[in-house]
């Protein structure tokens, strides 16, 4: 992030750790080890810092409010941004607590964004899973896909928009990976009046071609950046950096400094709340296994976040192996970090031997992120939550297969929590309630599919 | 009947005739034709004006379509005898399922979960203020958000209606004809859901134009058949796959896409997409505690716009807008304004409005949307435009590509260029309105598919 960039300066060559989990004006970040190396990488707007290579859980429970899950998240950032988040921290407090914004929020997620989004059975895919004895899992997809935009990224989208509009500002700038909450944030910031600049990844902006083009017709200015995703957000807070007055940064997803995990997290949080609601309809009781894929970790988060507490829910997230974990060509954070400071939040992340970050792949745009949220690297530490992968070729397989069986066309990204239900089903018992969350539409990915000739039709 | 057809070269030996047009000697003045049973008086019109008593116009009573499948002089089923009986089938089980409780349940199941209905009834705050005058007044627009719908428009209501009937039939193989292919996606979506075979019928010259939406309807499992006779378009299509239909009848399901076609299916279709007007009935009482004061919608075949008047057909204070599509402008000769500009004929096995030339030949419409680039037009608009209970109305390419740019920009929603007429049409209508009538536009599809298109044309 630029504010990383910033505090190379500020640096010398050996940091201190201050571990003060109750307070978020650390503004400097160190981890102490026996090898410590801090390298700032040309080319590379972001501090990376060598991990320790035991993680050591601090505390048990996550202290939200000041934005530490654990030991992860925090506010790593220069002091020139720090009024800056204590202030969109307050906003968004006062937001909660505002029974008018939340009565135009609840409108706009209902007569804007399409919600409540269906729980739907799948009931071709759960005959499919089934074993020779005919019992097998109840398979039950969130349809994310069905909101206005084509994924789950317009929940926190418009939610940001409408606070961005209500402390005056009058521009919003963003950073877009895969190009749905560059989507989301343009079609936001056309219903409300607003601004809207965008920065995408020229890389990230070939394969996801038909989302450039959604934003440039919703009024949207796209500034492109050498690179992808990591440098499409640097260059979008530096950019924001110079116009902190007058403009808003709305980040898309559960990364960055305090608060904006817990923000993020807090809108897309309706999707758990409305499948308890649902399951309780349905059949009466909680589901039993909640499954999501995991790039930064908002969809994921959104669904898990209601049931952290219930602790026989198990919630199982799925990352992006890319060409295979042994590859080095993927972008599994949770399966192979380690602990560092990234963006501003402490949490895992893919780095090499020498704190650099590693260029992350996936065939899902989306989940190609370093990084990871830091309450999801929290609840992988705690234990309370697990996390697998599944390669380009798995995701692929898994799409072709909705596509067939129940006439959906998923996004690649959550096509990955898909095909982790080879791996999951046979070792499920007979009607276990199974909810996966269908992130995302795949209409963005059939035209790089058809392009690349990856069908095998 | 004897049918004459316009592409006798394309026809195999065996001479199985299509659904095409009533080839007539001149153009028709004066049309008459035997009364539905129903009413016994005749009606003597000619193509644009009639005259009526006021017992015929009385939309309280009038049965729609009657026993025969009329709609007054129009609809009905211009079809070979082979095809009778499977529509006669057709009617009996469409009849049986409307006291049927399971196919309701499941049905409402289907739509509610896997369609992800109701579609919202959004009040579009920019746009009204857009068309607000500058003493403050104006309507009140709202969109009914059928571009939320799974595939990203309202044929799926009508798919999976479809598709349900067929299994209930004991069909196993479902075929359609598609143009630029949304109608294809709709229909091999809802096979791929209910585990049907699919065969969607794609003029040569179509599939080379919209090659990503044949890979996405293979995608779904589904068979695409390139059709190469006459253009090489939809009218192609459409006749290679009703012979398809003649000859696989038992067991094969025709999921026609349109209120047009031989009756039932103008009754059916029209029925299956019913639910967009009920909801906005029900919609417009809990937001405003009225019914809305007009209802605009864009017009193809007219299934988006049968599927929101319906309901209101018989509220006479609800006013019914339908919007074709000028192309180039009324005057080029390319354009799709049917009801605008055409003659009442048969085509593909109904009574109606069409664009023919003088010996009765089909001209090939235009429209920069693909949806609304139809000749004909179903015979319920035909009627309701005849006996003065709706109004149409047109837009060109140009005006509906500005719509486009507006809506987006003004609310943050890409409409599909079809409805982008539906709201270019706003321009005309906003200012004559009183203050606060409430308006509801039919938001018929989303316009991700348009975007080549779009930004061709506008040089985004």
């Amino acid at each position: 992030m630029a504010c990383n960039m910033r505090t190379r300066d500020l640096l010398t060559g050996h940091l201190i750790v201050k571990r003060r989990t109750g307070d978020s004006s650390v503004v400097r970040a160190v981890v102490v080890d026996r090898n410590i190396l801090v390298k700032n990488t040309p080319g590379s707007s972001n501090l990376i810092m060598k991990t320790l290579t035991k993680p050591q859980v601090e505390t048990v429970d996550m202290d939200v409010s000041k934005g530490r899950f654990g030991r992860f998240g925090g506010k790593y950032v220069p002091e020139s941004l720090i009024t800056c988040l204590a202030e969109l921290e307050a906003e968004f407090n006062s937001a909660l607590r505002d029974t008018a914004f939340q009565a135009e929020l609840a409108t706009a997620l209902r007569d804007y964004v399409g919600r409540e989004t269906p729980l739907y059975f799948a009931e071709r895919l759960t005959n499919y899973y089934k074993n020779s004895k005919g019992e097998g899992p109840e398979i039950y997809l969130k349809r994310e896909d069905l909101s206005h935009g084509g994924a789950h990224k317009i929940n926190n989208a418009i939610a940001q928009a409408m606070i961005a509009k209500r402390m005056g500002r009058k521009c919003v700038v963003a950073a877009t990976g895969a190009g749905q909450h560059g989507v989301a944030t343009a079609a936001a910031c056309a219903k409300l009046g607003l601004e809207c600049t965008i920065f995408m990844g020229t890389k990230d902006m070939q394969k996801q071609s038909s989302n450039l083009r959604l934003m440039k017709l919703l009024g949207a200015t796209v500034e492109s950046v050498d690179g992808n995703f990591k440098d499409a957000s640097s260059e979008a807070l530096r950019d924001w950096m110079g116009t902190m007055e007058s403009s808003y940064y709305l980040t898309g997803t559960v990364v960055g400094p305090h608060p904006h995990p817990s923000m993020v997290r807090e809108f897309q949080s309706v999707i758990g709340k409305e499948t308890r609601r649902q399951a309780m309809e349905r059949w009466g009781h909680k589901p039993e296994v909640l499954l999501a894929c995991v790039g930064s970790g908002s969809n994921a988060l959104g669904l898990f976040h209601e049931f952290v507490k219930d602790k026989d829910v198990r919630l199982i997230g799925v990352e992006g192996a890319g060409f295979g974990l042994e590859s080095g060509s993927h972008s599994a954070t949770l399966a192979r970090g380690d602990v560092g400071v990234y963006h501003g939040a402490l949490s895992y992340l893919l780095q090499d031997e020498e704190g650099q970050i590693v260029e992350p792949h996936s065939i899902g745009v989306g989940l190609e992120y370093p990084g990871v949220s830091p309450e999801l690297s929290y609840l992988k530490d705690t234990g309370r939550a697990e996390f697998y992968t599944a390669t380009d070729q798995e995701a692929l397989d898994a799409y072709q297969l909705l596509c067939r069986l129940e006439g959906i066309i998923p996004a690649l990204e959550a096509s990955h929590a898909l095909a982790f239900l080879n791996k999951l089903c046979p070792t499920l018992p007979d009607g276990t309630k199974v909810v996966v969350n269908c992130s995302g539409r795949g209409d963005k990915d059939v035209e790089m599919l058809f392009n690349h000739k990856f069908h095998s039709m | 009947m004897a049918i004459s057809t316009y592409h006798a070269t394309s026809l195999p030996k065996t001479c199985l005739p299509s659904f095409t047009t009533l080839k007539v000697p001149s153009k028709p003045k004066n049309l008459h034709l035997g009364c539905p049973e129903s009413k016994r008086s005749s009606i003597s019109c000619s193509s644009t004006v009639c005259n009526i008593n006021s017992r015929e116009n009385d939309f309280t009573t009038l049965q729609r379509p009657d026993s025969v499948g009329r709609f007054g002089q129009f609809g009905g089923k211009y079809v070979p005898e082979t095809l009778l009986p499977a529509l006669t089938e057709l009617e009996k089980a469409f009849h049986s399922l409307a006291d049927d409780e399971d196919f309701q349940k499941e049905l409402d199941g289907i739509l509610k979960d896997y369609v992800g209905r109701e579609s919202p009834l959004y009040f579009a705050e920019r746009l009204t203020e857009h068309y607000r005058r500058p003493n403050g007044e104006g309507p009140h627009l709202y969109l009914k958000r059928e571009d939320l719908n799974h595939t990203g428009s309202h044929k799926i209501n009508n798919a999976i209606g479809q598709a349900l009937l067929a299994k209930r039939l004991g069909k196993k193989r479902i075929i359609a004809e598609t143009g630029a292919g949304q109608h294809g996606v709709a229909t091999a979506t809802v096979c791929a859901r209910f585990g049907l075979q699919c065969v969607v019928y794609m003029g040569a010259q179509d599939m080379e134009r919209q090659a990503l939406n044949v890979f996405r309807m293979r995608l779904l499992g589904a068979e695409v058949r390139g059709v190469h006779s006459g253009t090489a378009t939809l009218k192609d299509a459409t006749s290679e796959a009703i012979r398809d239909w003649v000859s696989n009848v038992e067991s094969t399901h025709y999921i026609l896409g349109s209120v047009a076609g031989p009756h039932p299916y103008p009754m059916m279709v029209r029925e299956f997409h019913a639910i967009i007007g009920k909801e906005t009935r029900r919609q417009a009482l809990e937001k405003w505690g009225g019914k809305p004061d007009v209802l605009v919608a864009c017009v193809g075949g007219g299934s988006n716009a049968m599927g929101l008047f319906h309901e209101f057909v018989r509220d006479s204070d609800v006013r019914l807008v339908g919007v074709e599509a000028a192309g180039h402008g009324l005057n080029s000769g390319k354009h799709a304004a049917t009801l605008t500009l055409g003659e009442v004929g048969v085509l593909h096995g109904a009574m109606s409005y069409l664009l023919q030339d003088d010996e009765g030949q089909i001209i090939e419409p235009h429209s920069i949307s693909a949806g609304l680039d139809y000749p004909g037009v179903g015979p319920e608009h035909s009627f309701l435009k005849e006996r003065g209970r709706a109004e149409y109305h047109s837009a060109t390419d140009e005006e509906a590509l500005e719509a486009f740019k507006r809506v987006s920009r003004l609310e943050g929603i890409i409409p599909a260029l079809e409805t982008s007429h539906a709201l270019a049409y706003l321009e005309k209508l906003c200012p004559s309105l009183p203050d606060k009538t409430k308006v509801v536009v039919s938001c018929s599809g989303r316009g991700d598919k348009d975007v080549h298109t779009a930004i061709q044309h506008l040089q985004v």
